[in-house]
């Protein structure tokens, strides 16, 4: 009789592990194979594996949701899912562990290196959505600076394009307010946020500081986003290295992180990172001001293709954040496309509801109403619910859409300086350039989406 | 330690009212409110959310275990509840929920509650623990054949 040794281990420990557990053990009483599970689970570990037990068996099944240590089974052949998969389809699983057992892969160094390199892969991925998350939270503190000082400089100029320029007027103090202040503050608060989501508050300090070298070395946001890793990885670094005789701990938060982090961020932006980022950075300012019809166009395309290719995730978020950091050099195309393809997937997933009912389920036309204010509110996770339910046509037709809507934004030469507010911000005096054509963009990019999903969307049976 | 210890029949609605997974979660966790189960409502409903957002614990076969670990659960406790219709739950196989177990555990608890649940759990496994569930006619029925795990 063939034996298989499994682990079930989820995240709280009181449910899952269980069942998946009984699921194996049932499926292999059925299937005349020997079976123990052990089960990581929040009473610690039960029905624990022997060292006899694994080397009787055949095969291993992992089934965690958390992580599992592979140390134990060196040498065997090991099936590692997720528990869901056990408590579903446990036959498959003890089958899939004995024809892989038997096909002979079960050499030490071969499934040693397998689980070093998925571990290593899981780790790496952990690593991603850290910064990522990092990243986000920058951007999120920036946000509302950004919002300030852009409507601050937009009012500036209902006063004259150039009424800023006469000192002791309005439009100068609102310039002063925008431009001087809360513009000047984007950079290090991005930075700032950066770090203090790495390194917590010892992160702040010295990610400000980094951030405002690279404001003012004309590193932009690019190198604000540096300085703000690097204060932060570096501040957790020095954290964890410095080890201090315990009646000095106290020093370490007020004098020695804010000082030596931000000594090294500092010397690092002005002397390694700075002057190649500025380069970039210029290099990137004056393609943008000096783009072709052609460029602009493309560079429409793909913003916009990016905003709705996962409705907030990670893609749309970074060509969000390439939008805002954009405003601080004082470029506006790209934040114009960038929020009216954020806004056309789901206008036009709504107006498609509304033309093409016998495309959608009840719940779908529904959901269509919110959709409409979603849409113009610039959220563009409205289109979840319908992409989730059909991704496979439902994406494709609010990419195109999107995409459209961008390059036409690109192509009109529309500017916008606010970094959200859909068309709530519109009304606002010189928020938008070219309103008339940004509204035609937006409802080109509805339109297209509206019919790309006319055709890609197969009629529903009643 | 026995089942009813965790579940009585105040713990039991044989006919839930919600049409879809949200709503579901908090008609269970009202329930654990009017019992006094739990003295935080809002955060009960927070950490269910939570859980579900790691992972729906729509196990397949007709069966949910939404469960939360907190501060704010008193004792360890199940609430059951059937919907006659089936609710929506994103399970694991795509398929409507029709029996719900709502598991509340405090942040601290002992052994012995976390090994009945984990029998509780089990027994889902079952196909006929979950036909007698979902041919139960009231209350009482449904508490025999837990008290029978």
């Amino acid at each position: 009789m063939k034996k298989i040794v499994a682990v079930t281990s989820c995240p709280t420990g009181i449910a899952h592990t269980y069942m998946a557990s009984e699921s194996l053990e049932e499926a292999a009483k059925k299937m005349d194979v020997q079976m123990k599970v052990e089960t990581q689970g929040s009473v610690g570990v039960e029905n624990e594996l022997t060292d006899q037990d694994i080397k009787e068996a055949d095969a291993v099944i992992i089934a965690a949701d958390t992580n599992v240590s592979k140390d134990r089974f060196g040498g065997k052949y090991i099936v590692e899912v997720a528990v869901a998969d056990a408590i579903n389809d446990a036959e498959a699983l003890i089958n899939q562990a004995l024809e892989g057992a038997e096909s002979g892969k079960k050499s030490e160094v071969d499934s040693n290196l397998y689980s070093q390199v998925s571990d290593e892969k899981s780790k790496r991925k952990e690593k991603r959505t850290g910064a990522y998350k990092h990243l986000m939270t920058g951007v999120s503190f920036m946000l509302p600076f950004v919002v300030a000082g852009g409507l601050s400089i937009a009012l500036s100029f209902v006063f004259g394009i150039n009424a800023a320029e006469q000192e002791g007027s309005l439009a100068a103090a609102l310039m002063q307010i925008g431009g001087n202040s809360a513009f000047a503050l984007m950079v290090p608060i991005l930075a700032g946020y950066i770090a203090f989501s790495i390194a917590d508050r010892p992160g702040i300090a010295p990610g400000m500081i980094g951030g405002m070298l690279a404001s003012s070395i004309g590193a932009g946001f690019l190198g604000g986003i540096i300085a703000g890793f690097l204060a932060g990885y570096i501040t957790q670094w020095l954290k964890k290295t410095i080890k201090l005789p315990e009646n000095l701990q106290g020093l370490m938060p007020i004098l020695i992180l804010p000082f030596l982090a931000s000594l090294i961020v500092g010397l690092l932006m002005i002397y390694l990172i700075g002057p190649p980022v500025e380069g970039i950075m210029n290099g990137l300012e004056s393609w943008l001001q000096g783009m072709t019809d052609a460029n602009a166009v493309l560079l429409g395309l793909i913003l916009g293709a990016m905003m709705a290719f996962d409705m907030g995730g990670p893609v749309n978020k970074a060509a969000y954040t390439f939008g805002v950091g954009l405003l601080g050099s004082e470029i506006y195309g790209p934040m114009a496309a960038i929020m009216a393809a954020g806004m056309t997937p789901p206008l036009g997933l709504a107006l498609a509801t509304v033309l093409f009912k016998n495309r959608f389920t009840r719940q779908e036309i529904e959901a269509g109403k919110p959709a409409w204010f979603m849409g113009i509110s610039f959220i563009t996770e409205g289109a979840i619910p319908f992409a989730a339910a059909d991704p496979i046509r439902v994406i494709p037709s609010i990419m195109t859409g999107s995409a459209i809507t961008g390059a036409l934004s690109m192509l009109f030469g529309v500017g916008l300086r606010a970094p959200h507010g859909g068309i709530f911000v519109l009304p606002i005096p010189n928020v938008v350039t070219n309103l008339g054509f940004y509204a035609l963009a937006i409802i080109a990019g509805t339109i297209v989406t509206a019919f790309m999903l006319r055709i890609l969307k197969p009629k529903l049976e009643e | 330690m026995e089942v009813n210890e965790f579940i009585n029949q105040n713990l039991i609605k044989m006919n839930l009212t919600s049409e879809d997974k949200d709503s579901v979660i908090k008609e269970m966790i009202e329930i654990m409110a009017e019992n006094e189960i739990i003295t935080d409502k809002e955060e009960v409903i927070k950490k269910a959310m939570e859980r579900e957002e790691k992972g729906t614990t729509g196990v397949g076969k007709g069966v949910a275990i939404p469960h939360v670990k907190s501060s704010a659960v008193k004792r360890p406790a199940v609430a059951f509840g059937r919907s006659e219709k089936g609710i929506d739950y994103g399970s694991m196989d795509e398929k409507p929920s029709y029996l719900f177990f709502l598991i509340t555990v405090p942040e601290e608890s002992h052994d012995e509650h976390l090994k009945l649940l984990a029998k509780l759990s089990r027994n889902l496994i079952h196909d006929d623990f979950r036909n007698s569930l979902l041919e139960a006619k009231d209350e009482e029925e449904v508490m025999s054949v837990l008290e029978n795990i």
